[in-house]
């Protein structure tokens, strides 16, 4: 009874507080539309641009490669007044200017790069503040630098028109996935984490508000256990809030379709999947609760989790260096759950280790709510001045 | 007289460290500060008991020890027949403990928080409620019941904190520094509040250094001097007609040598 009127505080002082709430599930809403915006910046400009471009010189060659290449998005129209066509490209009135050097085909055709002689030239005059210039310039250096190596080519490589890359797109979405989401997901749990953490157990301590319950003939790990508990439920929440966010904006943001992303797991996966990321949440909180109930305001415990948030980023980042080197990460805690979620989303055999993952998670969440309630009855901690 | 005492403090002992700050303050070499120094009282049933002394004699911290916050270096203390020691959780049902350092919780209400402290000493839901409608009448909180804390008034504020203590029906109130801080009406509301208690048949020890708040409100007290007892008694055994801030300078002067 004890426990559950403890459990029911924390739950009344979170979902009461419009504020608090907003903290929960802002992060996720504002996540979603970076991510969309970003995408939508990246993708859909270079789709629709249309380019008008100056020829000056000739080489249908060249000519003819582009108009494959653009298709009905360019348009060529020759022009004989050089410095004229320079002004309007300068002025905006179109996108670009490409100047070949005299008889340029010919030339390329007959010239020997050991000869010494100066090489045919071709001059693209662009405006890089201008997005569909800038991005006529990038395409078009690009396409010449395919048609220079094409033209004096010793060798191929899988030119032959062949499937050369056994790998469907959606093993390669597993392994973006894979190598990004398992760092994002326990970033992201940590910011959580930490918000609501720190303000109920190391704010409740400043404010001289958890002393009162302490005079109380509730038990330690009752409290301990009502901290923890009701907080991992509602940082579970604000780190689901911004896991939606990013997976909803992720297509977008990668060009990709939604379908494409969640169709190739298995139920299975998912369940453990879950299970990861639900026993994390409380290793973190119960982490952050030692460290809160340690500190002797919000300000210093913020600075203690700020070093812990670098040392568990880093972790999720080295992770996807660790491939390979055996299941016996899954015993280090934090490093083992992303290890876990990195083989499950890249569509490894990942049950024994997440399992192992999962065991370590809780082993630590208990130990670190008895070191809670200890720390809560030393009067060093509690009442130290 | 002593199977009568409710709460007994038996060579109670508590040294603290300082930290070179505090050393520097303090003006000492010393590491360690010895707060209470082999102290033994007792405190009757029905009584209103208090601690007398100036600041860092020790009060503060005997009260600490009893209400089981902090643990004594040597000695114990019996609340109700139970140790403060080894019976922490007996102890801290038997007693209310007030001191401006516990808080409320600003966002909730009173009628929250004293439902929630109610279930924190495992009152019954059915006595929980007939207790509130009880302690809420009779001090006018009512009215406030469902206002947040932190837009009560001070005097409203410190009557909610007092019923809070209260919620369980302790047998014994300790009350550390009762009117310390507070205004003319709240100091009031406090001292009527503890007559009230006594009246209630309920036993309280409180410190304080405030001679006019020992002479209105105890039934006994213990004078306390850099951590030990220096006198105690009825307020007739103590002062022997003569005033209790002229007796407490006596014996003050008659340990230290000097007043200041």
């Amino acid at each position: 009874m004890k426990l559950k009127a403890l459990i029911q505080k924390e739950f009344q002082r979170f979902f009461r507080d419009p504020k608090l709430i907003a903290t929960l599930v802002l992060p996720g809403v504002l996540i979603y539309f970076i991510y969309s915006l970003l995408g939508s910046a990246i993708w859909d400009g270079e789709k629709n641009y249309s380019y008008d471009v100056l020829v000056y010189g000739a080489s249908p060659k060249v000519e003819a490669l582009f108009e494959a290449s653009f298709g009905e998005s360019l348009t060529l129209t020759r022009t004989e007044d050089k410095e004229n066509a320079k002004a309007q490209v300068k002025a905006g009135s179109v996108t670009a200017l490409i100047a070949f050097s005299e008889d340029f085909d010919n030339a390329v055709s007959e010239y020997d790069p050991m000869s010494g002689e100066k090489a045919p030239a071709i001059e693209i005059f662009y405006r890089s503040a201008d997005d569909a210039s800038s991005a006529f310039y990038t395409a078009a250096t690009s396409l010449l630098s395919a048609y220079e190596g094409e033209i004096s080519n010793a060798f191929d490589v899988n030119l032959g028109g062949e499937q050369y890359d056994f790998s469907s797109t959606s093993e390669v979405v597993m392994t973006i996935l894979g190598g990004l989401l398992p760092f994002l997901v326990v970033t992201l749990i940590f910011s959580s984490c930490m918000s609501i953490t720190l303000e109920s157990v190391a704010g409740e301590k400043e404010r001289g508000t958890l002393a009162t319950i302490l005079v109380t003939s509730v038990k330690r790990t009752d409290i301990a256990l009502g901290k923890v508990l009701p907080l991992s439920c509602i940082a579970a929440l604000g780190a689901l809030s911004s896991f939606l966010g990013i997976a909803l904006s992720m297509p977008k943001l990668m060009g990709l379709s939604l379908g494409g992303m969640f169709v190739e797991y298995a139920f299975g996966d998912y369940i453990l999947l879950l299970a990861l990321i639900v026993s994390i949440v409380p290793l973190i909180v119960s982490a952050m609760t030692a460290i809160s109930t340690y500190a002797k305001s919000v300000k210093e415990a913020s600075s203690y989790t700020g070093v812990i948030m670098i040392v568990v980023m880093v972790l999720s980042l080295v992770s996807a260096f660790l491939s390979g080197i055996g299941d016996w990460v899954a015993v280090i805690p934090v490093l083992g759950t992303v290890v876990a979620i990195q083989t499950v989303l890249e569509g490894g055999a990942a049950l024994l280790i997440g399992l192992i993952a999962i065991g370590i998670n809780l082993v630590f969440t208990a130990l670190f709510i008895l070191l809670v309630a200890k720390m809560l009855g030393s009067e060093r901690i509690m009442f130290g001045k | 007289m002593e199977e009568n005492a409710i709460v007994r403090a038996e060579g109670l002992r508590k040294t603290f460290t300082l930290s070179q700050k505090q050393q520097k303050l303090e003006k000492t070499a010393e590491k360690r500060k010895v707060a209470v120094d082999g102290l033994s009282f007792s405190a009757y049933r029905g009584e209103i008991y208090g601690l007398l002394g100036p600041n860092g004699a020790g009060k503060t911290t005997t009260l600490r020890i009893l209400s089981t916050l902090i643990r004594p270096d040597e000695g114990d203390a019996f609340v109700g027949g139970c140790s403060v020691l080894r019976e922490g959780e007996k102890v801290r049902d038997k007693i209310g403990f007030m001191t401006s350092e516990l808080k409320l919780e600003g966002f909730f209400t009173p009628s929250y928080l004293f439902d929630f402290f109610g279930a924190m000493h495992g009152v019954g839901k059915d006595a929980l409620a007939a207790r509130k409608q009880e302690l809420f009448s009779r001090f006018g909180i009512d009215r406030f019941a469902e206002v947040k804390v932190s837009d009560l008034s001070t005097g409203m504020l410190q009557k909610v904190s007092l019923v809070v203590a209260i919620v369980h029906d302790p047998e014994v109130v300790i009350f550390d520094e009762p009117t310390n801080g507070l205004d003319v009406l709240t100091a009031k509301v406090v001292t009527d509040f503890l007559i009230e208690l006594k009246n209630m048949g309920k036993s309280i020890l409180l410190s304080t250094h405030i001679f006019s708040l020992v002479e209105k409100l105890c039934d006994r007290v213990g004078v306390i001097i850099d951590g030990r007892m220096a006198a105690e008694g009825t307020l007739e055994e103590l002062c022997g007609g003569c005033s209790l801030e002229d007796k407490f300078f006596e014996i003050y002067r008659n340990i230290k040598g000097e007043i200041v």
